[in-house]
């Protein structure tokens, strides 16, 4: 896998969160595809081993960002990188990016970072849509500050919507385009609710991110497929959990 | 300045460079990115059936390496030899096959023999052997022996070579090389486990691989080229080209490069190893096994 250095923009705290803006200067991410990421300097210790996967966040003019929550060594290390990071080009087969609205965006906790890059595009093309954002708590609920006019839900009814972001939704059969990216129960529930053209965006543990280990499989109606290729995004119909 | 020679030779194949992918840490997907990089190419291990795989969590982390449990995931050898297409790239191909019994791993060299392709057949040994209670084939040397000796009889003319794993390898290559084998690959990931405590679970029973394994590897590497007439190809933890010239020297003809592929341009490491060549004065050929003791000196294999 090639890794390419990247400045770093700006690094900015959103809640528990870390809002990460690098200069990309290559090929423009296209929405729900996943980069690969490691701190500057990796090629001198080698550690952590692997690159983390992240959703691109958001591109505009050459700047791509990702969002994340620091949960091991990989990210901790990316939370502290001020001037320089190593990134792969854009990987993955993102959303289709819908035509004609109504749409329904759903992100669950750290998978409403694919939904923003979306929802620019929707807004450029005048795709009317809608997102709804769930979280835990108030704390990670400042993720949803990224997003103009989302619906807010919250596991704890601290803030927003008391509830799921299913809750907060309503009916998704009355929505021509359904996206979702957050854990796996939240995307089956979506898939059973929305119907099987949903486009669901998977988080599964990763290896490479080209293809190369096998390591991302999710279960599908053809058998394991990796979500680095084949995926990150499925229709919910394609996919067998 | 003269480029340095990078070719080497190994059990009659002419490989352009001496680094081959690891078997299963390389996709077709990924080979244009290796263009020029590797000597021979070398597919995700085939079955004779298809596998579906493990189920997930695969990989795991751990301090300088991965964990992974893949499962031999592989579309059977019919549709695996319809696909070989894709990895005609202009370099020789090397076929990796595993069985679950000695026939399988026979009629597999056997199949893929007769379809002509490929240049050697790599034979994944640490496949479990349903015959022996799910032992893996190269977890002594009768086994090892009983398996090479099949496979060179169902695959007369196509160079063998056996993968082994770190357990009892010094033996369990004299017995690849006493049944028939042209060359061994040391060695294969080593048993590990990755554990969740906060779920409490295991989370993945696989193999260790990446930097953490170089050492064991190098040793392995060093011992059973000490011992072993045939030809041996290094694998385990090679992430630079400095790692692709310790492993040469340590006794390797050829080196494979695994998990190092999916955190490096593979085009790095070779570019490395040809400056160390550049800045040596060698050409690859004449690293292989300069470190091993002279005959006669040679250790015992059960010497630590």
């Amino acid at each position: 896998m090639r890794f390419l250095p990247a400045a770093v923009e700006r690094l900015q705290s959103l809640g528990r969160y870390v809002l990460l803006s690098y200069r990309w200067p290559g090929e423009p991410p296209q929405p729900g595809q996943f980069v690969m990421a490691r701190p500057a300097g990796w090629g001198l210790s080698m550690d952590p081993f692997l690159a983390r996967p992240f959703s691109v966040y958001d591109y505009e003019e050459g700047v791509a960002s990702l969002l994340f929550e620091v949960r091991g060594r990989g990210t901790a290390l990316l939370a502290r990188a001020s001037e320089e990071i190593e990134v792969s080009p854009p990987l993955g087969r993102g959303f289709s990016v819908c035509r004609e609205g109504p749409a329904a965006l759903l992100g669950g906790g750290v998978g409403v970072a694919p939904l923003r890059l979306l929802s620019r595009r929707l807004r450029e093309s005048g795709v009317e849509h809608e997102v709804f954002l769930g979280f835990a708590d108030a704390g990670l609920a400042a993720a949803a500050e990224g997003f103009p006019e989302p619906v807010v839900a919250t596991m704890d009814g601290s803030f927003g919507v008391r509830g799921t972001v299913l809750d907060a939704a309503g009916d998704l059969r009355r929505y021509r385009a359904v996206y979702a990216c957050g854990p796996n129960p939240m995307l089956a529930a979506v898939g059973l609710a929305a119907g099987p053209e949903a486009q669901l965006s998977v988080e599964e543990r990763m290896g490479c991110g080209n293809g190369s280990c096998n390591g991302c499989v999710v279960p599908t109606r053809k058998g394991y497929l990796r979500s680095c290729v084949e995926g990150p995004v499925f229709e919910a119909g394609e996919l067998a959990w | 300045m003269v480029a340095p020679e990078l070719s080497v030779e190994l059990c009659g194949v002419r490989l352009a460079t001496p680094l081959i992918p690891a078997s299963g840490t390389l996709a077709p997907e990924a080979l244009g990115e290796a263009a020029g990089v590797y000597g021979a190419v070398l597919p995700k291990t085939v079955t004779l059936r298809p596998r579906q795989g493990n189920p997930p969590p695969r990989v795991a982390e751990s301090p300088a390496g991965m964990v992974n449990s893949i499962g031999l995931q592989n579309p059977g050898v019919e549709e695996f030899l319809r696909a070989l297409g894709a990895w005609e790239v202009g370099v020789p191909v090397f076929v990796s096959v595993a069985g679950e019994t000695v026939e399988e791993f026979a009629l597999l060299c056997g199949r893929v023999a007769a379809d002509g392709r490929a240049a050697a057949i790599e034979l994944n040994l640490s496949c479990p052997n349903v015959e022996r209670g799910g032992q893996v084939f190269c977890a002594g040397p009768s086994a090892v022996e009983e398996v090479v000796a099949a496979c060179r009889r169902a695959a007369p003319d196509v160079p063998l070579l056996a993968k082994l794993a770190l357990e009892g390898v010094v033996q369990n290559a004299l017995a690849a090389e006493a049944a028939g084998a042209d060359g061994l690959t040391v060695m294969n990931t080593v048993p590990a486990l990755a554990v969740d405590a906060r779920a409490r679970r295991v989370l993945l029973r696989g193999g260790l691989s990446g930097p953490a394994i170089k050492p064991l590897a190098l040793r392995a590497v060093y011992d059973v080229a000490s011992a072993a007439e045939i030809p041996v190809v290094g694998c385990g933890g090679v992430c630079s080209g400095a790692d692709v010239a310790e492993f040469m020297l340590a006794g390797a003809r050829a080196v494979q490069v695994g998990s190092a592929g999916f955190v490096r341009d593979p085009a790095e490491i070779l570019a490395e190893f040809e400056r160390y060549l550049r800045e040596e004065g060698l050409a690859a050929s004449e690293l292989a096994g300069a470190l091993l003791p002279a005959q006669g000196a040679r250790p015992v294999p059960s010497e630590r």
